[in-house]
């Protein structure tokens, strides 16, 4: 009975956004078994930051092994592969890997970890502008808030998806998100969130999986 | 009289415990800890001596600016941890020297000795950036088995870390150092070789070593 207005209700309780995603695709993904992924994040500008949380959304959204995508935690790829994917010294083009390949002892880890894609996502989330105030006061009679605030937030990445064992670029996609969250207070703030990023990650990690195993496509 | 006495402590107690908190309140301290991976590649063929000073090792920057709040920072024994791990595997030999020049095992053929020349950081609502950011700078000297210097060189090291809902000032800032100190360990380790005079060093040592296998097959060989 309670179910429907809760749903409702989240509904609600939740700001718009808005996702746009595009894709250009050079080869469809083939992972055979015992193949893995590596989702990495761009770290090299000095005004943003890839947001970690947002990769390791990525790569918890992806993760199935039952469908034969195996994704190698952020963390732990760079920890294994120390010092080549620090911010620093990370190949900025697939060409380059042929470089780093020339290293013996990297090449042999990487292989052993069975790494078919490394997916670069660059880009941030942002609020871009904000409106309204609140003010709260505390009495003898009693505490309460009064107002109303808004604020939109983008989100903009781009994933690259390097094919490691042919050293191609395999593809790119986009994801934009836009939204605005609310939050009128009337004694009690009541926020309404837009999840813009969390948005912009379950997109993104929805057109990666159509990119990896094309068959989740045509059977969806 | 003295119930006046026992009422001006009380009172200047008081006030000792209020300003303390009122410093306290201004004041950040943070100590980082931090474990660092092994480098992945090929070991140099050379035995090294590994000094790491008591000042390095317990090394705490103090800002004490009239522009900011008071920070202490510890980073002694997360660097010690990153320098130990990336120097120790990127030799084929290295030992721990607990003092220099003192001490030194007749075996060592480098010994390398690094210093903490500066460290900077900046706050979000300084820069209106929301990114925490830390600047390291070292000093890096190498010394043969004689005690005369080989080569000396910098290593400059930067970390970020983005403004996250529900983290301190202070989580964000160790974070930030953790990430420089990871860039100083991946600079020293991909840059030793580009040093000139450690990559002369390195060549000697190869053409001597590889002399000497020939004359310890030349009288094999008659």
């Amino acid at each position: 009975m309670f179910k429907p207005f809760i749903i409702l209700t989240l509904a609600f309780l939740s700001g718009c956004t808005t996702v746009v995603i595009d894709e250009y695709r050079r080869s469809d993904g083939e992972l055979a078994a015992g193949d893995s992924v590596v989702i990495l994040g761009r770290r090299h500008s000095s005004d943003y930051e890839t947001e970690p949380n947002l990769i390791a959304c990525v790569g918890r959204e992806l993760h199935n092994p039952e469908m034969g995508v195996n994704i190698i935690p952020e963390k732990e790829f760079v920890d294994i592969m120390y010092p080549w994917f620090e911010p620093r010294t990370a190949p900025m083009h697939v060409r380059s890997l042929d470089r780093l390949m020339e290293n013996k002892e990297v090449r042999e880890r990487m292989e052993s970890y069975g790494v078919k894609y490394i997916v670069w996502i660059d880009g941030s989330t942002e609020t871009t502008a904000s409106a309204g105030s609140i003010s709260c006061t505390i009495s003898t009679g009693g505490a309460g808030c009064f107002g109303f605030g808004t604020w939109d937030k983008e989100s903009d990445y781009e994933a690259a998806v390097w094919d490691f064992r042919d050293r191609e670029l395999s593809g790119k996609l986009s994801a934009d998100a836009k939204g605005t969250s609310y939050m009128p207070a009337i004694v009690i703030p009541i926020p309404l969130i837009a999840r813009v990023q969390n948005n912009a990650c379950k997109g993104m990690a929805v057109q990666l999986q159509q990119f990896l195993i094309p068959a989740a496509r045509t059977s969806s | 009289m003295k119930y006046r006495i026992k009422e001006d402590s009380t009172f200047h107690l008081a006030i000792v415990v209020l300003l303390s908190l009122i410093v306290a309140a201004c004041s950040h301290t943070v100590q980082v800890e931090g474990n660092y991976p092994a480098p992945v590649g090929h070991q140099l063929p050379l035995s090294v001596g590994i000094y790491l000073s008591e000042d390095f090792k317990n090394y705490t920057y103090q800002e004490d600016s009239e522009d900011r709040e008071e920070w202490k920072i510890n980073t002694g024994r997360a660097q010690e941890n990153l320098f130990e791990t990336v120097l120790g595997s990127m030799f084929i030999n290295t030992v721990s020297l607990s003092e220099y020049p003192k001490d030194v095992p007749a075996n060592v053929e480098l010994v390398i000795v690094p210093e903490v020349r500066e460290l900077q950081f900046t706050m979000p609502r300084e820069t209106k950036v929301n990114i925490f950011e830390v600047w390291i700078k070292y000093d890096m000297n190498a010394y043969d088995s004689q005690g005369n210097q080989v080569a000396s060189w910098v290593i400059t090291a930067y970390g970020k870390t983005p403004t996250a809902f529900l983290q301190s000032q202070e989580q964000a800032l160790t974070q930030a150092i953790n990430i420089a100190l990871r860039d100083a360990g991946a600079t020293l380790y991909t840059g030793f070789e580009k040093v000139p005079e450690l990559q002369a060093f390195l060549s000697g040592k190869v053409r001597s070593a590889s002399l000497q296998e020939f004359k310890v097959k030349s009288p094999q060989a008659e």
